[in-house]
């Protein structure tokens, strides 16, 4: 199948939700396990919680905006904010890493994307934004599952 | 949502509901953290069998805690995590201290470790 998807919010912390709920609805058509739904709920979640807590720090009046397509049963998405970008992405990326660790953010969010994630990339300027992009294919359906 | 108990020899039970994200972390964390320090907590016990979904804000919560009772050498149990949860648990160290089990074993545990000190 082929869908394409465009969904940006305000950067608001109750935002997060509406992202991985509505991201959950675009990929059910593809049938996918429980596990892979809430794998690719967490990538969105971790993804999107950056960019409105440290692109934007929750300002709440910038935009983030995510963009996703699926092509068969590959899904290709992008997150995106024009914040204030990450100073080094290469410490960003490292497990434990964090800039807020007063907020208590643990540093694993990239960890976690790359883990749950086929592939990440992340594009950054600082002043101008960042772009998080992932791909993750989903397994096939079976004909046991099909039959459920 | 959290739902604290507190139990007796200074163990306190957390059962987390629903979605545990960074907004609803922010929600729960003064709450939690006041039943702590509210008479003398040495162990915390976590059950998730009802929580949906976890990201790494709940990792930043629990180690939070942990850090919390570092200094009376005080003990967290994580129990019943969904699988992607505890990959969760695994990349950011705390396997050890995941269970599944049910709660009353889990005060046994805890309850066992004490009496040997």
């Amino acid at each position: 199948m082929k869908n394409e998807l465009t969904l940006s919010f305000l950067a608001i912390e109750e935002n997060e939700a509406l992202a991985r709920m509505a991201m959950t609805c675009f990929i059910t058509p593809l049938d996918p396990t429980l596990e892979e739904i809430s794998e690719f709920k967490t990538i969105v979640s971790e993804a999107v919680t950056n960019a409105i807590i440290h692109g934007y720090e929750c300002d709440g009046k910038s935009l983030v905006t995510i963009h996703a397509t699926i092509e068969d049963r590959l899904i290709k998405m992008t997150v995106k904010d024009e914040g204030m970008g990450i100073f080094d992405v290469e410490q960003a990326m490292e497990p434990m890493f964090t800039t807020k660790p007063q907020m208590e953010r643990s540093g694993m969010g990239f960890t976690i994307m790359e883990s749950f994630a086929d592939c990440i990339r992340v594009d950054s300027t600082l002043g101008a934004g960042t772009i998080v992009t992932f791909e993750k294919n989903f397994s096939p359906v079976t004909e046991v599952s099909r039959m459920r | 949502m959290a739902t604290i108990t507190q139990l007796e020899n200074g163990i306190v039970l957390i059962t987390l509901a629903g979605e545990l994200d960074n907004h609803e972390a922010n929600q729960i964390r003064t709450e939690v953290s006041t039943a702590i320090f509210t008479g003398k907590t040495r162990a915390i016990i976590w059950d998730l069998y009802k929580l949906g979904f976890m990201d790494s804000a709940g990792i930043g919560l629990i180690l939070g805690r942990m850090r919390d009772l570092a200094p009376v050498n005080g003990e967290t149990l994580i129990l019943n995590p969904s699988p992607t949860m505890e990959k969760i648990f695994q990349f950011s160290g705390l396997s050890a201290v995941i269970r599944k089990c049910t709660v009353e074993e889990a005060i046994d545990e805890i309850g066992g470790v004490v009496h040997e000190k």
